[in-house]
């Protein structure tokens, strides 16, 4: 008994003793250095093998894990560069210290966007290209946007300094509404100016955790938008990205003073974590950009009105008409034959038959003397980002975070003209709730216009406000008189031109001056509803999305996700931009989503099939399957195949765009209120896309505008070879484009008679002079075909050395008889030679970027014209002080000073130089 | 390890000289790529050409003597302008100096002679009205003269009052025919000397006078023409505005802005038609015919018939209007404009009926003209005298032409 009882207080004691121990509070703490190097290595994953429990490394490199368990536990240590590393821990009297050793990251990385579910890169069963925080790191670019241009298949187009559009396989467009960019899970998009405002308001540039991107369509699990991609923009968690970091980044541009004088660059960027507990964490970032922005400089002369566009020869001195692609107020013309002269020949009729003669009987268009970008538009660029976020864990798999991302400043964006943002301001929300399985997720987008302008219609207007144009002591009466003047005493054409002009212009405020500034502020202080230059944009969004990974209930049949979301606009631009002068315009959309993925034959094939539908309140809903499969034809190399389709519902401004745009044009949306408003029907007739332009004589048959879409067909192949130092990566796509939307222009004689147009275009006379334009969205009957292909080689040298390089192409098959604007190079290639640490201590580094393009014809609502080739070198070199945990970056972006431009009528981007001071920046 | 770094040291360049050789040549058009511009074309001005041509030194005589050559903003010696010069020849300058020294000057004199003429005795200030009225600002080949009824208006460089308007000009009205040019009414004899680099030189049968007065002056003034004057001032009667301003005939005859050619009847035609249509009237108010006949020779005997009040009711205002308008071309006919077969044309009235006019041509010069009413059974000739001034037909105006007539034009 005495024994039985002692064996069972030995039991159980055993079992307090074990229960205590089971239960019991355990702290590990250690540090973490790179093995090579022996530099501190923050954001390491620190896990306990078969538990969810872990941590991550803070900015010197050192974890404290707290954990219920009982000794010896095995710790999990593994970051991305590095070789993952087990190490057993059985005792806790000293600190755990481990040196990771460094490994090649080549198709290891590890995407979330190609399939919503984490998987490698090597797996990725579309095309995808990855931009870790790593490569923005080592990147010569000043920018982390900037680095999307080395990416295989991207094209930007760079509207200035901080307004760059990135676009992949074709259709390259300042403000791409084609291609969706999400921050965070937030569409990025500015909802009532439709252009993705990533680089003004996104994520400042220490906050980046990396950027995946899309090429091609992606609506089946992004949602409407995707039909030439999607970008994803990912933040760094402050659980696992903890301290203060800076960046210091100071240089100069416009070196050689060829467009603008001299003038320095900043770029300062913080960001500040902290894990206050095993369950919050918060952090914030601000980051701060000014400079003086590049220039708009192309002067060469537009033909515009009337017109579909094109670069012609003339200029100010020689051509009385001429209006510079970027210089503005030269819009306004008339003809001053058939417009200014019967007037002075009402009061001279001794002159009417002279003046009947003169230009031989033909139209003399004159245009307004305009002027020149810098006059006019903002030169300070100025870029403001402040973001933060609360991380709240819910447990140890579920996490709240509450987000915001606000961004402020001064940029030039070209749209249907260049725009003056100025005091542009967007903020965006977030409240989401994360988990493995699934996610929820509210968001809203509020714009704010600030007070941004239109350079063109403010120039046109602060031209009027000196010296009406109309009227008999208007402007074009004091040039006409003094043109004939001029003519009378013997003088030619030209001469006579040069000195009516000259006469006109008397008085005219000189640039900078304060009664030019004076005029500016007024005009551009104006709505432009209310005859000014000011546009008000107040559009909000709202949405709220979540998904599912049933794949824990479903694994034995399918992976399977599905989701869900509601979207909702609410134009609300005062009359300025949208026509909603009596009231706000609300928009929804709806849609839901649905994925299912299995392996075959022991993951040697993986299929996966998604399917999305979404609904437009103004549109029928629309499908967009997509199907995918994986072949993995030997370990680490997988050959891919997708069958992809997306769509966009027409763009808020394409619905509702009411904006006068100048030269007797109005730019409209697709919406059927416009058709009654403006009695478009019968009344009509379309301008055919060549130059000079046809008009076609039946009345134009008016259609609803439909949502586009696009089926995508796409071979790749991704592997490792040569013992894994050499990743290959290889696609081609075939597209085809149906319902493509479109502008197309309208005219509306004056006189209803269409033959006024056919004659008045037969004598070179501009539509716009007998009839009022429209340019409304139309849809493509026919198919638009694209096709493309690209490669690029990524091979790992020793001592740290790599080189990469890729090569793409885009082509337009058939552009359905239609101005498609492709505007994209057939060709484009990027080398990089870089090196992340050499020389003593690995603490030098440096990068080489070699970028080139091929030329092409650009189109775009604002100018089209031949954009040449070119080609830039980036180069940066850097050298870190590990003791400090600081860097010194030396970098220039287009070291050569090479101007360049990516689209007609764009900023001419020269030379950046920078010097940089890093602290913390991993 | 090192000595790998070295020589990676030792090729670093390389990248480096490769990339910037292959991004050293980008080429962006920015820069407006001007049009063609008139150049100054090589050579001798119209002035130079004319002094270098003896047949026109009397001309140029003139032109010396107007001043133009030294003017300031200059004009023809200015090769970036252009011009088009009409010439008399020496010829032609000898009749016009015979002609204004009241045979002073005789035919047969040495050119010296006239060109001391020219210098001494023509005012300045008649020589710049004279060179400049023949100064045409543009280039006019006779390509570019019109072959239609009836010419081209075209500003000379004469501004008769430029405190008025900057823009003020007296015209000429060249016009062409097949095998023959004028410039108002006087030939071109040798046309289109292209030769000089900022203009053309056409040669005139004769001095081309600048108009001085008004067409209501001359009316007014001219003592063959008061009855026709007598009718513009009772249709005036019957208006609002006061005489001689805008909406009055008289108004409109003395505008320089009009460019009318007038019919005028001689005022024993007027007198004849008058003394007719009085003479019905009495006759159908019961009035004996020969009594009519003298009474109304009696009452059409001088202008004031129509300013006799016991007339009102028979010459009405409105009436009298649309006899007067019905002699009015709203346009500037010389008789070398006139077609060569009858052809109607609508007069200031505005609409039907027009007047048919005609004329019959001697190589450039017209031998006779005629004019008919749509209630005229013949025609009536213009009575042919161009002599600028006092002459009957082609009396050239500020505003416009005056042709007289042997009979007053009927509408019906």
């Amino acid at each position: 008994m005495k024994k039985f009882l002692r064996q069972g207080v030995a039991a159980a004691a055993a079992c307090v003793l074990w229960t205590c121990c089971y239960s019991q509070s355990l702290t590990i703490s250690g540090s973490i250095k790179n093995n090579a190097t022996q530099d501190v290595l923050p954001a390491v994953s620190v896990a306990v093998k078969g538990s969810t429990a872990g941590t991550f490394t803070n900015e010197k490199g050192q974890f404290r894990l707290e954990f219920n368990g009982v000794l010896p536990i095995t710790l999990v240590f593994s970051s991305i560069g590095f070789e993952t590393r087990e190490q057993v821990v059985n005792s806790l009297s000293r600190t755990v210290e481990v040196s990771l050793v460094p490994a090649s990251t080549l198709g290891q990385e590890v995407v979330v966007s190609a399939s919503r579910v984490p998987q490698r890169i090597l797996e990725s069963p579309v095309s995808i290209e990855r931009v870790s925080a790593a490569a923005i790191r080592n990147s010569p670019a000043a920018s982390y946007y900037d680095v999307l241009a080395n990416l295989k298949g991207v094209d930007v187009i760079t509207s200035s300094l901080t307004f760059k559009t990135p676009s992949t396989r074709g259709f390259n467009a300042s403000g791409n509404t084609r291609l969706n960019q999400i921050v965070d899970g937030m569409d990025n998009q500015a909802p009532g100016l439709n252009f993705s405002v990533g680089g003004v308001v996104g994520l400042t540039e220490l906050d980046v955790d990396n950027i995946e991107l899309l090429p091609g369509a992606s609506s089946a699990l992004y949602g409407p938008g995707g039909m030439n991609g999607t970008i994803l923009i990912n933040s760094k968690n402050p659980f696992k990205y903890q301290g203060l970091s800076f960046e210091v980044k100071e240089g100069i541009m416009n070196t050689d003073a060829k467009f603008r004088e001299l003038s320095p660059y900043h770029n300062w960027t913080m960001r500040w974590a902290q894990k206050v507990s095993e369950r919050f964490a918060f952090k914030v970032g601000m980051e701060l950009v000014a400079a003086k922005d590049w220039l708009g400089y192309d002067k060469r002369n537009y033909a515009r009105t009337g017109t579909n566009g094109a670069v012609i020869p003339g200029d100010r001195a020689t051509d009385p008409n001429y209006d510079g692609v970027n210089v503005y107020g030269d819009e306004t013309t008339i003809d001053v034959r058939s417009n200014v002269f019967p007037g002075i020949a009402g009061q001279a009729p001794f002159l009417k038959g002279f003046l009947d003669t003169l230009n031989h009987g033909r139209p003399m268009n004159v245009s307004r003397t305009g002027y020149n970008e810098n006059e006019v538009v903002n030169q300070n660029t100025l870029n403001y980002k402040v973001s933060g976020s609360l991380n709240y864990k819910l447990s140890s798999r579920t996490e709240a975070i509450l987000a915001g991302h606000w961004g402020t400043g001064n940029t030039v964006y070209t749209g249907s003209d260049r725009y003056s943002l100025r005091g542009l301001k967007i903020g965006q929300y977030k409240l989401e709730i994360n988990n493995p399985n699934w996610m929820l997720r509210a968001y809203t987008t509020q714009e704010n216009a600030g007070e941004s302008y239109n350079a063109t219609v403010t120039t046109r207007l602060l031209n009027e406000a000196w010296k009406p144009s109309g009227g008999s002591t208007g402007w074009y009466a004091q040039y006409a008189q003094a043109y004939i003047g001029a003519r009378l005493n013997g003088q030619g054409d030209f001469a006579a031109q040069t000195a009516a002009r000259a006469m006109a212009d008397i008085g005219r405020p000189a640039p900078g001056s304060d009664q030019f500034n004076s005029l500016l502020n007024q005009v551009r202080s104006v709505p432009i509803s209310k005859g000014g230059g000011l546009f008000i944009d107040k559009t909000n969004l709202y949405m709220l999305e979540g998904q599912a990974n049933l794949s824990p209930y479903t694994n034995k049949v399918a992976d399977i996700i599905i989701g869900a979301s509601f979207k909702k606009y609410v134009l609300n631009s005062e009359g300025t931009l949208f026509a909603d002068s009596t009231t706000k315009i609300p928009i929804n959309e709806y849609g839901a989503y649905a994925q299912a993925s299995r392996s075959f034959l022991h993951d040697v094939l993986k299929l996966q099939v998604s399917g999305r539908y979404d609904k437009n309140q103004n549109f029928k809903g629309r499908f967009t399957p997509r199907a995918t499969l994986v072949l993995k034809v030997a370990e680490n190399n997988n050959l891919r195949f997708s069958f992809q389709t997306a769509y966009r519902f027409p763009s808020t401004q394409q619905q509702w765009i009411n904006l006068d745009v100048g030269s007797n044009t109005k730019l409209i949306g697709g919406n059927k209120n416009f058709w009654d408003f403006y009695n478009l029907n019968n009344t009509t007739y379309e301008l055919s896309a060549s130059n000079p332009p046809r008009v076609t004589t039946s009345p134009y048959q008016l259609k609803e505008s439909k949502p586009e879409s696009v089926t995508t067909y796409e071979i790749g192949y991704r592997g490792l070879s040569f013992q894994h130092r050499l990743l290959i990566d290889a696609f081609a796509y075939y597209g085809e484009y149906s319902d493509f939307l479109y502008r197309t222009l309208l005219v509306q004689p004056f006189s209803g008679n269409v033959n006024d147009v056919v004659i008045a275009l037969a004598n070179n006379v501009p539509a716009s002079n007998v009839g009022r334009i429209f340019s409304i969205p139309a849809n493509t009957t026919s198919k638009v075909k694209t096709y493309g292909w690209g490669i690029s080689l990524d091979y790992s040298l020793p001592l740290n050395f790599q080189v990469s390089g890729n090569l793409s192409s885009d082509n337009l098959k058939d552009d359905g008889g239609f101005r498609s604007a492709f505007s994209t190079p057939k060709y484009r290639s990027n080398i990089t030679l870089a090196n992340s640490g050499f020389g003593t201590g690995k603490r030098l580094g440096f990068n080489l970027t070699w970028r080139w393009q091929d030329a092409f014809y650009y189109e775009s609502d604002f100018a089209n014209g031949n954009v040449p080739a070119f080609s830039t070198v980036d180069a940066q070199v850097r050298y870190k002080i590990p003791d400090t945990r600081t860097a010194i970056k030396i970098g220039a972006n287009n070291l050569l000073n090479q101007y360049y431009i990516n689209g007609t009528g764009n900023s001419f981007i020269g030379g950046l130089y920078y010097v940089a001071f890093a602290y913390n920046v991993f | 390890m090192a000595s790998v770094f070295h020589r990676l040291k030792k090729i670093a360049w390389l990248p480096v000289l490769v990339a910037g050789v292959l991004a050293s040549c980008n080429k962006v058009d920015y820069l407006p790529v001007p049009l063609a511009v008139p150049g100054t074309a090589a050579g001798k001005t119209v002035a130079q050409v004319l002094a270098a041509t003896p047949g026109d030194s009397l001309y140029y005589r003139l032109v010396v003597r107007s001043g133009i050559l030294t003017a300031n903003p200059a004009t023809i010696i200015d090769s970036s302008l252009r011009f088009t010069m009409f010439v008399p020849d020496n010829a032609a300058m000898k009749v016009f100096i015979n002609a204004i020294s009241g045979g002073a000057v005789p035919l047969a004199a040495p050119d010296a002679v006239f060109s001391g003429f020219i210098s001494a005795n023509i005012p300045v200030a008649s020589a710049v009205g004279l060179v400049s009225y023949n100064i045409v600002p543009q280039s006019l080949t006779t390509a570019s003269f019109p072959s239609t009824f009836p010419n081209l208006q075209y500003p000379t460089i004469l501004n008769p009052a430029p405190t008025l308007s900057a823009l003020l000009r007296l015209t000429t009205f060249p016009s062409k025919r097949p095998g023959f040019a004028w410039v108002n009414n006087v030939p071109l004899t040798a046309a289109d000397n292209v030769t000089a680099n900022n203009g053309v030189i056409h040669e005139v049968a004769a001095v081309v006078v600048p108009p001085s007065a008004s067409l209501w002056a001359r009316i007014s003034t001219d003592p063959d023409m008061t009855y026709y004057k007598a009718a513009v001032i009772r249709a005036d009667s019957g208006t609002a505005a006061a005489p001689s301003t805008v909406g009055t005939l008289q108004g409109y005859l003395d505008n320089i802005g009009a460019n009318f050619t007038v019919f005028v009847p001689k005022d024993s035609a007027m007198r004849a038609t008058l003394t007719g249509q009085i003479t019905l009237a009495l006759i159908a108010q019961g009035v004996p015919p020969a009594n009519a006949a003298a009474t109304a020779a009696a009452l059409a005997a001088s202008p004031a018939v129509f300013s006799n009040p016991a007339l009102y009711g028979a010459l009405p205002p409105r009436l009298v209007q649309g006899i007067v308008a019905y002699h009015i071309l709203p346009i500037r006919a010389f008789t070398v404009n006139l077609p060569p077969a009858p052809t109607v044309f609508y007069t200031l009235i505005g609409g039907p009926p027009g007047i048919s006019v005609q004329a019959v041509f001697a190589g450039p010069v017209v031998s006779s003209a005629t004019v008919k009413g749509q209630g005229n059974a013949t025609a009536s000739r213009v009575l042919l005298d161009p002599t600028p001034g006092t002459g009957k037909s082609d009396q050239n105006a500020t505003n416009g032409v005056l042709h007289k007539i042997d009979q007053v034009l009927l509408p019906q």
